[in-house]
This record gives structure tokens, sequence and C-alpha cells, in this order.
């Protein structure tokens, strides 16, 4: 293990091993706060909303959004695209600096995770609605039937992309889980209450830290880590599939993947930061998720921003290079200059030049001026899906069929909807789960102790 | 009330690693160590083996063979389609699924591999020795059948034992 004198310590204040029980797992036993109860008030208005916007479009049909012939998608899988990508933090921060052996994974792997299980499952609402008639969903799985028995299309990556978010949804709520039972056991142990004790124990699943269970749970951790590391660059290459490999002018690049893979990790480390920096002032986990984290997880933003800023500017070099009229009407005249300048502009702003500001220490960290930037970020991933999605779609080949998109209120209130869902969903877990991996930050923990 | 076993209690594990040590010397049984986190030493040493990885391993062998065959099975040999032209054993674009696939299938797999192994599962009725071993207490478990106890307790007390309890 490496010494941590070169970063500074991981957990501060000197914590015994009760005190960190203690302090991570204090908002399981308070009573909730009213601002916990306003915030779970207004999110479940936004989910409401959310609800009533798939029931008209379950029982109206796609023609309540505003999507038309030719921009085929729209708010849509913008937002899918937006949530998955905000997803891949978890696997970025649990799975990849897991196995970088970057220890101070261990005080933000939780919430991120906690973040990824519940906007994939956001993600995962707009394709099944967008597919029109959602009862006959069961179409996308292979399996005998009737039909012929007709098989589904192994070639198209729309179903790789089916099968990549499931299975991502999946292996990350499994990943989630498997790093709560210690954890779960520890309130069991702790609790006085005999309503918490027999539902934390339910989960807990009789975990008592003996030498086999932690010597399976190693074991078990690895493979998941070792595996899943390839999920945080395969999925969302696949969702880059579904635009690259159809032939329209700005999506049919081979840059896509890489491209999509970086901007994903963008968008969820900015919003593990959003988030973090909320999360460690109400409860107070300063000493756990410390300003040195936060720094760290500051100076990966800037890096992913370069990449960015550089994939922004290698296509539009590429679609000037090439020669290729669409494209060079695509990059120069509908995006850069034309219908949709303002999107392009604030995209490339918030996404490849705000972010370089915090190579400033000052500002880096000044946490008010990080927490804007972060939030632009998600607003500039946003609208960077927003380009890729309806400029293309808007003007392609042929001039007669160009349009234009509007999104209607029904597609709106879905994305406010999906908004209340992670918002629903990031509540329950700061009130009910340790937001922190206790196990892990004793682990942590430990090798400052010895140093004593 | 007969106690079966003999806990020694211990609150850092410098000192339940002394005890540790010391019992394996002098070949006292150890019939299990609870940690609120894993100790490696103790994993290492507790002779207890662990072929998860191994049959992790196989998992996804056995997978990726069986996805294999059942994409090549469906798309080739059940119901042969014509997407515009390309050829129905499309090797390359069936990698995408198989890789998803296996990653899958060696996830579930695994879990319930390591539910049952480690005797994990909803609802369980273990019994618990020591209230702290998922907080701050080191817990080791001493079976009376199988050891001495006396020399037991005496070790443990000798370095650094909170407390032993006969239960």
């Amino acid at each position: 293990m490496y010494n941590t004198e070169v970063r500074g310590p991981l957990v501060l204040g000197n914590k015994s091993l009760a005190q960190i029980t203690t302090d991570i797992t204090a908002p399981v036993y308070a009573r909730p706060k009213f601002w916990w109860i306003v915030g779970l008030g207004i999110s479940s208005i936004l989910m409401l909303l959310g609800f009533w916007s798939i029931y008209v479009t379950i029982s109206q049909g796609i023609g309540t959004w505003g999507v038309n012939n030719t921009v085929g998608w729209g708010w849509a899988i913008i937002n899918f695209v937006w949530w998955i990508g905000i997803g891949h933090a978890g696997t970025a921060f649990s799975i990849f600096l897991l196995i970088l052996r970057q220890e101070w994974r261990s005080s933000i792997n939780r919430a991120a995770e906690a973040m990824t299980v519940v906007a994939v499952g956001c993600a995962a609402i707009f394709p099944a609605l967008h597919m029109g008639r959602i009862w006959d969903f069961f179409f996308i799985f292979p399996y005998p039937n009737t039909r012929g028995p007709l098989w589904v299309n192994y070639n198209s990556p729309l179903f790789w992309d089916f099968i990549a978010i499931s299975a991502y949804l999946l292996i990350s709520a499994s990943f989630w889980f498997l790093g709560m039972i210690p954890d779960f056991a520890t309130i069991r142990d702790n609790t006085t209450s005999k309503v918490k004790k027999a539902v934390y124990g339910f989960f807990a699943m009789g975990w008592r830290g003996s030498v086999g269970e932690w010597k399976r749970y190693e074991g078990l951790s690895y493979i998941l880590g070792g595996i899943a590391a390839v999920l945080v660059v395969s999925v969302h290459s696949i969702v880059s599939t579904d635009f690259a490999v159809s032939v329209e002018p700005g999506w049919h690049t081979t840059i896509f993947p890489p491209y999509f893979v970086v901007g994903a990790i963008f968008s969820g480390f900015a919003m593990v930061m959003t988030l973090m920096i909320i999360l460690r002032k109400i409860y107070k986990l300063e000493d756990y998720v410390t300003n040195s984290h936060l720094d760290k997880v500051a100076k990966i933003l800037i890096f992913v921003s370069l990449i960015m800023g550089t994939a922004y500017l290698t296509e539009i070099f590429l679609a000037w290079y090439s020669g290729n009229e669409y494209e060079i009407f695509t990059f120069f005249h509908n995006r850069i200059t034309g219908e949709f300048t303002r999107q392009f502009w604030i995209m490339f702003v918030c996404n490849a030049i705000i972010p370089q500001l915090m190579w400033f220490k000052k500002i880096r960290s000044n946490l008010t001026v990080v927490f804007i930037i972060s939030i632009l970020i998600n607003v500039g991933m946003w609208f960077e899906r927003f380009n890729i999605v309806i400029t293309s779609l808007a003007k392609d080949y042929l001039p007669s069929a160009w349009a234009s998109y509007t999104p209607t209120f029904v597609e709106i209130a879905m994305y406010l909807g999906t908004i209340g869902i992670f918002g629903f969903g990031v509540l329950l877990f700061m009130k009910y789960i340790p937001m922190v991996a206790i196990h892990e930050v004793k682990d942590v923990n430990r090798y400052q102790l010895k140093k004593k | 009330m007969d106690s079966e076993y003999l806990l020694g209690v211990f609150g850092d594990e410098e000192t339940l690693l002394a005890a540790f040590r010391k019992m394996k010397e002098q070949e006292i049984e150890i019939e299990d160590v609870f940690t609120p986190y894993p100790v490696h030493e103790i994993l290492e040493k507790q002779g207890r083996k662990s072929r998860i990885t191994i049959v992790g391993w196989f998992y996804g062998f056995f997978a990726t063979i069986g996805v294999l065959a059942f994409l090549i099975y469906t798309a080739v040999i059940d119901w042969p389609l014509n997407y515009g032209g390309k050829p129905s054993n499309a090797f390359p674009s069936f990698l995408v699924i198989t890789i998803i696939l296996t990653i899958f299938s060696i996830t579930i797999l695994s879990l319930f591999t390591f539910s049952w192994r480690a005797n994990l599962w909803p609802s369980q009725e273990k019994p618990i020795y020591h209230d702290g071993a998922t907080d701050d207490k080191f817990v080791i478990l001493v079976n009376k059948e199988k050891a001495d106890t006396g020399m037991a307790a005496s070790v443990m007390k000798e370095t650094g034992a909170i407390e032993v309890i006969e239960k």
C-alpha cells in the first residue's frame, strides 16, 4: 500500500473505529429533517408529473411529442443519453479507481454507485417509451415465439443497447448491494429499534464478518470489479453506435465511441461533485469527503474537459478536412453558425472552456464556484446531446425534408419526472443507507492509525 | 448454562494479530475470527480457501460459449434473415452481445455462488457472537471441544484482550 503522507490523510480527525460507525450511520437513526421532507415532496410532485406524461404517451401515443418524420429522435433520446452519461460515474468511481488502487475512492464510491443505479433507471424509461407500443416490449427478448420463431436482429445497435443497458443496471445494482451487506450488518448490530434490526438484518443476510465471509467477499469484489470495468467503456460505446452506424451527417464518425465514453465520465463526475458538495455539507461528512477528495475530482474534471475540447475540435477539423459538403454544412453552417448556434456555443463554453478555470487553485478550492461549474458541465452535456441528436436530424441531405423541432409539454414533463425520480431515489438513499462505505473507510483509516 | 465457545474480544488490529499469531504458534485451534473489515493476514493464515475467483473464470468460459452458440443457432441455423445483404453469421457484431452477456452471467452466477458458499441469504438466523464485531471490535472464537480453553484464555489475556467471554 502506498504511503498516504504524500497525499495527505484520507480521513481527517483521527477517528476511532466506533466514531466512524456513529458518524456515518447517524442519519439512519436521526429523525428526518424538515428540508428532507420538503425535498421528498418536491420530487414526488415532479415524479407525478412524469407519471402523467408517461400515461399520456402510452394512452395517446408518440404523437403527443414534438417529434416528426424528420426529427424522429427528440428530447427522449437526448435525456436517455444524458442520464446514462450521469450514470457512468458509479462504475467509473468504484471500479476504475478500484482497479487503479486509488484508495481515496472509498469515501465517494457508495454515493456514486447509488447515483448510477437511479440514473440508469431514469434513462431506461425513455427508449422503452420511445418504442411506441410499450405493451409489445417483450418482442425485444430473443425467445422462442410463434412468429416463426422470428429472432431479434443481433446486428442492430439498438438491440445491443437494450442488452447493454439492462445488464448495466443489474450489474451496477448488484455491485452496489454487495458493498452494502457489511454496512447493513453494522446497523443491525448497533440499532436499538426492533423494526430497523429486522429490516437491516434481512438485507444483511446474516453477515458476521467471519473469515469465510470476508474472503469470499473480497474474491467476488475482484471478479465483479474486473469484469465490470469493461462496462465503463462498453455501455456508452454501444450507445454511441446507435448514432454512428446510421448514415447521418455529423453522426457517422469513428470518433463517436471514445467521445461518448469520455463525455459520460465527464458528466458523471460532475454530478458526483454536485452531490458530494451537498451531502458533505448537510451531513457534516467533511472529515470523510475531504477537500482533498473534491480537489482530486476537480483535477479529473479538468483533464476530461481537455479531452472533450479535443474531441469537439477533432470533429470540426475532420469535417473541414474531409471536404464533404454535408459534413461541412452540418458543422460550420448548422452548428457553429446557423439555426443551432446558441446550443453549440453553450455546449462548447460549458464543457471545454469553463472547467479550465479550475486550473487555478483558488477557484478549485472555492466550493461555491466548483459547485456552479459542476452544474454548468451537466447543462453543457445536455446541450451536447441536443447538438448531436437534433442538428443532424433536422437538416440532413435533402433540404425539402428539413424540419425543426420543439418539445411539447409532455416531453418536458417526462424529463422533469425523471429528475423527480432521481431526487426521490437520492433522498431515500441519503436517509436509509450509509452514504459512505463504512467498512472500506475503516480499512483505509487503519493505515493512518498504524502510523501514529 | 453450558457454554460452548470462548470469545476473545480485542479493541484493535494489532492486539488481535498478536493473539492470533501466538495462538497459531501454540497450535490452539481457532474456530473463526470476526472483524469489521478484512484483515488480510488472518484471511491468509486461517486456512480457509475460497475458490470463487476460479469458479468465476469457468462461469465466464461457459457463458461465452453458450451465448455464442445461442446467437449462431438462432441467427444462422434456425431462422436466417437477410438484413440488407449482410451475412447471417455476422461474427464481429455477435461479439458485442457475447461480451455483455458473459459479464452479466458471471455477475449473476458468482453472486449466487457467493450467497450459497458464504451462507448469506435474506432472513438468515446465524448466531451473532458479539455485536461489536461489525463495529469496532475484533473477535476470536474458540470452540471448547476442539481446543484447550485455559491456554486460549491466557493467551488472549496476555496479548491484550479487552474481555474474554464464555458463550
